[in-house]
């Protein structure tokens, strides 16, 4: 299988960095998220990797090969950088029909592809009547047309309603298990969540981390634990006694910061504590990410903001 | 990757595009209809030239031609579509040379097709003074006109390639066509010979006396054609998409 590799990328626009000496690898068999605010690099490096726009130093290349040297590159690697890509004038089929016949993809897949992503019914019709979302079904029939084992889809989520969101993660999911290497950017951090296996984040051109999801959330965001009881004062001394504070909150429920839920409910049992609710708060990876993003401030904030509202910008 | 199934996607693309393939039939319609109007009310000139008479109405017509020209190209530079041209046909010069290709076949006989059609138009007309013209005249005529505005279809492409726009490229082009070159074009046998419209219509006439002929003007607007498919292609292949 292929594997995108991405060494020493740099990319200049005029003096503007905006990919600065990028080193990372994605592997098949899982979904990398590639998170970022806008302006992080995240298209540029895609970008880069499909040989659109030419590096000014280092190398991107699929399973060692540059992306230029592939023979019929829609059959290796598929591509969702943009909703516009579609000509308005064009019927969707004929999108696709063009896009299969200068990589001898069988005119059969167009139709498949067209069932997958939900267009069949309105394959004969023209894009300018389509919505942004049909569009970006569209972009990405277009991405799996040649069947790809590398799989590139730039904010996929992008107009997509509820129900295309979530045909979108059970698609990144099922693409990932079929072996194949997925790379989906998203500034949308619930989003990448629901589907990410593993994280590469940029921010300002930079690589500021390429770790497991889950490593990623645990280093930067400590969990917390849920409670209810109807003896607040048996809770609060319990958890005094062990060294942890409790904040209670309007509706009654108390949050212990920094506590794992098997601590805090051996604590509460010992203590004959009554609970009506005890729940763990993992850390969500929107928190990690503005974390990480704080330790970056100086790239992230203007020096007139107080340095711990990064607004990710 | 070869250079079939290349073509075989450009050609597609032009086919599915209904602008381009309605620009086509312009160009026959126009180009004809003119040409018949032109022989209607022709032979008191007396600068008359029977076969550019009959084949005038590419004087308008090639606008058509030009719009065939600068449209196709320029539908990839729509939104992110030259992305994904590039995506799926990254050997760029191969992808340049399939599209122009692409352009020019149709250009070409669609050319022909409107000058045997001009040419029946003008015989039905009342001053029939395409009956004048010999068999090789006519011939030189139809096949003068197919090159010609294959020629500067694809002058308008390479162009539109350049300036990766189609309205820079029609609001350089069409003036020039429709202005510059008919207020200087009749300085004749000065440089205004030597431009890519003027050179190349002295194909379609039955006479000529400038420093060019038929085939050496067809080869001057070849020269400029060539000029703006070189600069065009330089444009795809140097900048990022």
């Amino acid at each position: 299988m292929t594997s995108i590799e991405v060494q020493a990328l740099t990319k200049e626009f005029g003096s503007r960095r905006a990919v600065d000496d990028l080193t990372f690898t994605v592997l098949p068999g899982r979904v990398t998220g590639f998170l970022g605010p806008n302006g992080a690099g995240k298209s540029t490096t895609m970008r880069l990797v499909l040989g659109l726009d030419r590096p000014t130093s280092g190398t991107a290349t699929l399973g060692g090969r540059p992306y230029a040297t592939l023979r019929e590159p829609l059959r290796h690697v598929g591509a969702l950088l943009d909703a516009g890509a579609a000509h308005g004038s064009r019927t969707a089929r004929d999108h696709l029909r063009v896009l299969a016949a200068g990589n001898r993809i069988p005119s059969a897949r167009v139709d498949e592809v067209l069932e997958e992503t939900g267009l069949a019914s309105v394959a004969r019709r023209r894009v300018k009547t389509y919505s942004l979302g049909m569009r970006q079904r569209l972009g990405i029939a277009a991405a799996l047309l040649g069947d790809p084992e590398v799989v590139m889809l730039d904010e996929p989520s992008n107009g997509l309603d509820p129900e295309g969101i979530v045909w979108v993660r059970d698609l990144t999911r099922r693409l990932a298990g079929e072996g194949r290497t997925v790379l989906v950017s998203s500034h949308l951090m619930n989003e990448t969540a629901s589907f990410a296996d593993h994280l590469v984040v940029l921010g300002r051109g930079r690589l500021l981390a390429d770790t497991p999801m889950r490593e990623f959330i645990d280093a930067r965001v400590r969990p917390s634990v849920r409670i209810r009881t109807t003896d607040a004062v048996a809770l609060t001394t319990a958890l005094a006694r062990h060294g942890h504070d409790a904040v209670q909150h309007d509706d009654g429920h108390w949050t212990v910061h920094h506590a794992r839920v098997d601590d805090i409910g051996r604590i509460a049992s010992e203590a004959h504590v009554p609970l009506l609710e005890l729940a763990a708060e993992e850390g969500t990876l929107e928190q990690a990410y503005f974390d990480l993003t704080a330790t970056e401030a100086e790239f992230t904030t203007r020096p007139t903001q107080p340095q711990h509202q990064p607004q990710g910008a | 990757m070869t250079f079939a199934p290349v073509l075989h996607a450009e050609w597609l693309k032009i086919r599915t595009l209904r602008s381009l393939p309605g620009a086509l039939l312009a160009l026959f319609a126009v180009t004809t209809a003119f040409s018949a109007l032109a022989g209607a009310d022709g032979g008191s000139d007396p600068e008359f030239d029977p076969l550019f008479t009959a084949l005038s109405g590419i004087l308008p017509g090639q606008i058509a031609a030009i719009s065939f020209g600068a449209t196709a190209v320029s539908s990839e530079y729509h939104g992110g579509a030259f992305r994904l041209t590039l995506a799926a046909t990254p050997r760029r010069g191969r992808w340049f040379a399939a599209k122009m290709t692409a352009i020019a076949v149709p250009a070409l006989l669609v050319g022909l097709v409107t000058a045997v059609a001009a040419l029946a138009a003008g015989r039905a007309g009342p001053g029939s003074a395409v009956d004048g013209l010999t068999v090789g005249e006519q011939l030189r005529g139809v096949l003068g006109c197919g090159i010609y505005l294959m020629l500067i279809t694809l002058f308008a492409a390479g162009l539109t390639a350049l300036l990766r726009s189609g309205v820079a490229t029609l609001s350089v082009l069409i003036p020039f066509i429709l202005v510059v070159s008919f207020v200087i074009g009749d300085a004749a046998g000065t440089v205004a010979d030597f431009l890519p419209d003027k050179a190349g219509q002295i194909a379609l006439h039955q006479t000529y006396d400038g420093t060019l002929g038929p085939w050496s003007g067809l080869t001057v607007t070849a020269l400029w054609t060539a000029a703006a498919l070189l600069a065009g292609g330089w444009s795809v292949r140097r900048r990022d998409a």
